[in-house]
């Protein structure tokens, strides 16, 4: 379970830039619970991800993840509970390193590390069955630099990555925004086995009304660093982009007016 | 041509400059952290062991003392940067900057001769080998291990945290890597390594200078791009071999150069010749590659 209260959060503080990115933020996820995030550009969907991750932090408010508090933990601090796959499909995994040590670094993600041989003979067996359930015969492919691979086959291994040991939540950011539409697809079906098949918990940001409201199993709108509305189970059920829209103006009192919502 | 002398001298020599370059390959390869500290940690290497060496010291503690004196001035560039958020250029430079003084502070004068002392390299010398041999033998050995502790740790769940550290921090981070530390971690091993090496150059050359870190960097860089223009670093043991072969060869190109009269080239045109070799090295790989492309798009 992750639990956000009262976040605030603005940028450049005191200067002409200032920017109130979180005005009160306050959101909590259950366990096995799959949230959609919309809301239009500098809504803060991106920031809410950075301050549940740890990259920012917030001025004020509370995480609590599995019941403990962790506002004002670092990244690595977190990284134990909180899974993440990038937007760039390039950010999260390292070009250099081989397929076989990427996932090395994931299956200790958040535990100690020491000197022991970071590609164990025990791990194999476990990173091909893992990779051949993407089926882009990347099993057999373990040595391989992660520079060789396309930005969809990185994007898929990132999810791999992220799920290969247990977490509390996985935040997903518009993480196939960056890809082509038939490599989007593949991701985002991925995704939804991923998930359905270890039960994980998942926040996923993205850009598309649609999207939000096919995939998961609640939608959460925000607006201007707020959440909006948010909707799950029968109420969900059936709604198409036109109601949301409807009922992001009745509470409101806005029009929406950013196209790629819409077109979405 | 090269007597056997000066050949002998251009391996040993490279050899320690191997040891230079594994600091460098670390800091400025894997970390991306370009480090400059290295032209004060090599005579801080050199002074701490010179010191404790003519007051009596074991020449190998000595040299562990080197080595963990040049740990230390790694840990504050690092420190400076990561925790004080100075950019990591700077950083280096006035660590750099202070080791002058310290250095001089930790010899009391500029510079302390060894001659007649015990060092690591006297009781090889009774071995039988021929004079000339005995150092390359034994930094021969030196290189070998550290090249080989170096491998092991690169593959460990540590060295590929370091590695992801340099390659995608933050990433790294979101798999719980404290990049903070891994860089702390490791600009002190790269420091560490430098000042294991002036350590050796003061034995071998027998004496420690305030001034023998000029260009330190320089050489320790030549090495690098130079070996790995030679031996395509796909993996890491390949970018460590590299690191040797550079540096030797680099030392040997140098002392071709200096021992060709016919070009009329003298010991003081040594810095002259290590940026000509170091431009080289940077443009060759570029030049052939871009006269590849050509020739093979001429031929489409």
């Amino acid at each position: 379970m992750i639990s956000a209260s009262d976040l605030k959060l603005t940028f450049g503080k005191g200067t002409p830039l200032e920017n109130p990115a979180l005005r009160g933020m306050s959101l909590t996820v259950n366990q096995g619970e799959f949230v959609t995030v919309i809301g239009s550009n500098g809504a803060g969907k991106s920031t809410f991800l950075n301050a549940l991750a740890g990259e920012v932090m917030v001025d004020s408010g509370t995480i609590i993840v599995d019941n403990q508090d962790v506002t004002k933990l670092p990244t690595h601090k977190r990284a134990h509970r909180v899974a993440r796959v990038f937007q760039d499909p390039l950010a999260g995994t390292c070009e250099g390193l081989t397929i076989e040590e990427n996932l090395a670094l994931a299956i200790k993600r958040g535990q100690r590390r020491g000197l022991g041989a970071a590609v164990k003979a025990r791990y194999l067996d476990q990173f091909r069955s893992s990779l051949s359930t993407l089926k882009l015969g990347l099993e057999n492919r373990l040595g391989d630099k992660m520079g060789l691979l396309s930005g969809g086959q990185r994007q898929a291994v990132s999810l791999l990555m992220a799920s290969l040991t247990p977490s509390a939540i996985l935040l997903l950011d518009e993480h196939t925004a960056a890809l082509d539409p038939k490599t989007a697809d593949f991701v985002l079906e991925l995704t939804q086995n991923i998930i359905a098949e270890q039960k994980l918990t998942a926040l996923m940001v993205t850009h598309s009304m649609k999207q939000a409201l096919e995939v998961g199993s609640r939608t959460v709108m925000l607006h201007q660093g707020q959440v909006v509305f948010d909707i799950a189970g029968p109420e969900r059920e059936g709604l198409e982009v036109k109601d949301l829209l409807g009922l992001f103006e009745k509470q409101r009192g806005l029009e929406i007016d950013d196209d790629s919502l819409l077109l979405g | 041509m090269l007597s056997e002398i000066a050949l002998y001298g251009a391996i040993e020599t490279g050899l320690i400059y191997g040891l230079v370059a594994f600091g460098i390959y670390l800091s400025f390869r894997v970390l991306d952290f370009p480090d400059l500290t290295v032209d004060g940690s090599f005579p801080l290497g050199a002074a701490v062991a010179a010191i404790l060496i003519i007051n009596g010291v074991n020449p190998w503690l000595a040299t562990g003392a080197a080595i963990l004196a040049g740990m230390a001035a790694g840990a504050v560039t690092a420190l400076l940067n990561v925790k004080l958020n100075i950019l990591n250029l700077l950083a280096s430079i006035l660590t750099m900057i202070a080791l002058y003084s310290v250095n001089l502070r930790i010899m009391g004068r500029p510079n302390v001769a060894l001659l007649g002392e015990e060092t690591v390299l006297t009781p090889w010398y009774d071995l039988g080998m021929k004079y000339h041999l005995v150092p390359v033998v034994l930094f021969a050995i030196i290189t070998v291990v550290c090249l080989f502790l170096l491998w092991r740790f690169m593959k460990s769940e540590t060295g590929l945290a370091m590695r992801a550290t340099g390659a995608n921090a933050r990433m790294a981070r979101a798999q719980g890597i404290a990049t903070g530390a891994m860089v702390v971690l490791g600009v002190a091993l790269s420091n560490g390594l430098v000042g294991l090496a002036g350590a050796l150059f003061a034995q071998s050359q027998g004496a420690a200078d305030v001034t023998m870190g000029v260009g330190v960097i320089v050489i320790g860089l030549a090495s690098l791009i130079g070996g790995e223009a030679m031996i395509t670093p796909s993996s890491v043991f390949r970018a460590l071999l590299a690191c040797v072969v550079g540096a030797i060869l680099y030392r040997l190109a140098i002392a071709f150069a200096l021992n060709a009269n016919f070009m009329g080239l003298q010991a003081q045109d040594l810095n002259l010749i290590t940026a000509v070799l170091v431009t080289l090295a940077i443009v060759l790989p570029g030049a052939r590659n871009s006269l590849v492309s050509r020739l093979s798009r001429n031929k489409a």
